[in-house]
């Protein structure tokens, strides 16, 4: 039996009970999409063709890179990737 | 569900119960069958059954151990509790029975007594009955950011509403869980005793709370007070719940020092309570149905008591037709709170004055009629009132005089100021507040010849009108 | 599986690319932080693929990526 927390839903559950995803755009065009790499080996290979075919597409991309795929992300490269960036791509886990 | 014969239940963690061990052994060497119940650790007496989870002892109401019984034909004809020789030796038939033992002791309290059992008790009761959606969080999911991360809280954190939390608020009140309160704007959801209860114990209420809560959703939810009106307008209006009768005290609310301000649970938390009730119920949240441009702090929580012992005057829910003993909420929909400071009136004429002239900014001084508004008299300018006679009737009055203002004064442009009533109002006198437009309330600490205005929203068809609603418990 | 959960929470729109292999960890994690981020996965395996191999993933994976991350399909 697993440590799992139940709460009663205060809400009026017209909606699913899931955290729900942030609402996208209607479309890529003219945004700025990140590419974030976990920095395990090879994907590198895979954000630069993705890099490649998003500015073919006319987006532009920032890359960035997590010091070590170990841990989750740290707050000021999160901060910045939310400040620049309108979508995000992160990759590669194995 | 005992076999018949002599039933005895005992508990180890009572010394009564040990002293009679031998007792036990001996009957259960004798003729009649005997089953004995432990309430904690079968091993201290041979052969005991184990009762640990209560089920014989709550059917057989035991509030002692030891307490021995004769069980015919599925009924108790006779018990006795703790150690009494001769009742013991009357309900068995056998003398002598435990010559060693001393006379008499006294048992200890059931098991079934304790609080915590108790308050189990009532939790389980209540489980079946909840209707609500279970949101299990993920392991790794802390149990706070996991309800900001799903849209529940006003900015601040919220106690987790689980199963048990809910139960015990839940026994706050005698009204079923599954009844409907009222139906919430804006979403226009059906909202049960249930769906209140846990989000009075996320805003942190203690389940006597509940009946001023539940009170508090029904009048807001009125068609009179317009709580969608409330909610949508671009205006500061938040509900304020202003609470009357028995109940102020017996929930420990504050009508004193700070009566408008921070520090006391019941105050922080009612009013938190129908705040949440109207966001995650209704729907009704800033930046969707919630447009007010600048809102104020009292939009996270506005509640508190009015003095009623210390008043000069009748309480508002007397004013408003109910009884004294009667509990009751009024909500009124207000903007913030603004100080009128007086410390040199001596009269109350000087005084009335002085609150006339704060009461002509509400909302603009050039804006008339439309707007409603409480005046919140402190305990040292009420003294000024008392000493000088005057009755609320009579200020009320006073004021309403005060505030008769040429229509000149008022209309768009005059004085420069583009604001103000429509021409034809030119030739006319107009007062400041529409009848029934001002109420007047005392609360406050002793010290301080500080009164309060607490600005309204627009009356009438469009607005909100004050609504009192009975506190039922 | 956090930072997706966190850059989500900020309100920016992210999508994870993980090999096949990690299908069910995925979606033990996902269950474990209580939400339901975009996940594309693409098919093992990943280390000993040749460069051109890794792009032709990449060229496969884009049209998930794509609808992932906005309302076009």
């Amino acid at each position: 039996m697993s440590n799992t927390i139940t709460l009663l839903d205060p809400t009026s559950e017209r909606d699913p009970a899931t955290r729900e995803r942030t609402a996208r755009p209607t479309s890529l065009e003219g945004k700025v999409v990140g590419l974030l790499n976990i920095s395990k080996p090879r994907g590198d290979v895979f954000l630069d063709r993705i890099e490649e075919l998003l500015t073919q597409r006319g987006m532009q991309v920032e890359r960035y890179s997590k010091p070590t795929f170990t841990k989750p992300a740290p707050a000021d490269l999160r901060h910045e990737i939310a400040a620049k960036c309108d979508v995000v791509i992160e990759a590669l886990a194995d | 569900m005992v076999a018949d014969g002599l039933v005895v239940v005992v508990k180890r963690s009572c010394p009564t119960c040990q002293l009679v061990v031998p007792v036990l052994d001996e009957l259960a060497r004798g003729s009649e069958p005997i089953s004995v119940y432990s309430q904690d650790d079968t091993t201290f007496v041979a052969g005991a059954i184990d009762d640990t989870d209560l089920e014989v002892s709550f059917d057989l109401d035991i509030d002692t151990v030891p307490t021995l019984l004769r069980v015919e034909a599925g009924k108790v004809s006779a018990r006795t509790v703790g150690w009494l020789r001769p009742e013991w030796e009357e309900l068995t038939g056998v003398r002598p029975l435990g010559a060693t033992l001393p006379e008499w002791r006294p048992g200890c309290g059931s098991r079934t007594q304790d609080p915590e059992v108790q308050d189990a008790r009532l939790v389980a009761a209540m489980a079946p009955r909840l209707r609500a959606r279970h949101v299990e969080l993920g392991e790794a999911e802390d149990e706070i950011e996991a309800m900001y991360a799903r849209g529940w809280s006003d900015g601040l954190p919220l106690v987790p509403p689980t199963a048990e939390r809910v139960a015990r608020m839940l026994a706050g009140t005698t009204r079923e869980p599954g009844d409907i309160v009222a139906v919430v704007p804006p979403d226009l959801v059906e909202c049960t005793v249930e769906k209140v209860a846990i989000n009075a114990v996320m805003a942190g209420c203690r389940p006597e709370y509940l009946p001023v809560v539940l009170a508090a959703v029904e009048a807001a939810c009125t068609d009179e007070f317009n709580i969608h009106g409330v909610l949508a307008t671009t205006w500061f209006a938040g509900p304020l719940v202003i609470v009357n009768g028995p109940i102020a005290r017996a929930i420990g609310m504050n009508s004193g020092v700070n009566a408008l301000g921070q520090g006391n649970r019941a105050n922080a938390t009612i009013g938190r309570a129908l705040q949440l009730v109207v966001r995650n119920v209704g729907g009704g949240r800033p930046g969707e149905v919630d447009r007010a441009t600048l809102g104020q702090p009292g939009k996270y929580t506005f509640c508190f008591a009015e003095d009623e012992a210390g008043s000069p005057w009748e309480p508002l829910h007397v004013e408003r037709g109910l009884a004294r003993e009667t509990s009751a909420v009024t909500l009124f929909a207000a903007e913030g709170v603004r100080g009128v400071v007086d410390q040199l009136a001596r009269t109350p004429e000087e005084l009335a004055r002085s609150f006339a002239a704060c009461l002509r900014t509400v909302a603009h001084p050039k804006n008339v009629i439309v707007w409603d508004a409480v005046l919140v008299v402190s305990p040292e300018h009420a003294r000024v009132f008392r000493e000088g006679g005057w009755t609320k009737a009579r200020l009320r009055e006073e004021l309403g005089a005060l505030l008769q203002i040429p229509g000149e004064e008022i209309v768009r442009g005059a004085g420069g100021i583009a604001e103000g009533m429509p021409e034809g109002f030119r030739d006319f006198t107009l007062p400041k507040f529409r009848d029934g437009g001002l109420q007047i309330v005392h609360a406050g600490g002793g010290a301080g010849l500080f009164s309060a205005i607490i600005g309204g929203w627009a009356s009438g068809a469009v607005g909100s009108e004050p609504v009192t609603q009975e506190v039922r418990t | 599986m956090h930072d997706t959960v966190n850059i989500e929470a900020a309100g920016i729109p992210m999508v994870f690319v993980a090999s096949t292999e990690f299908v069910e960890a995925a979606e033990a994690q996902s269950r474990a932080l209580g939400a339901d981020p975009a996940c594309v996965f693409v098919q093992h395996p990943i280390q000993d693929r040749t460069d051109d191999e890794l792009r032709a993933l990449a060229d496969d994976a884009l049209a998930a990526l794509v609808a992932a991350l906005s309302l076009q399909d």
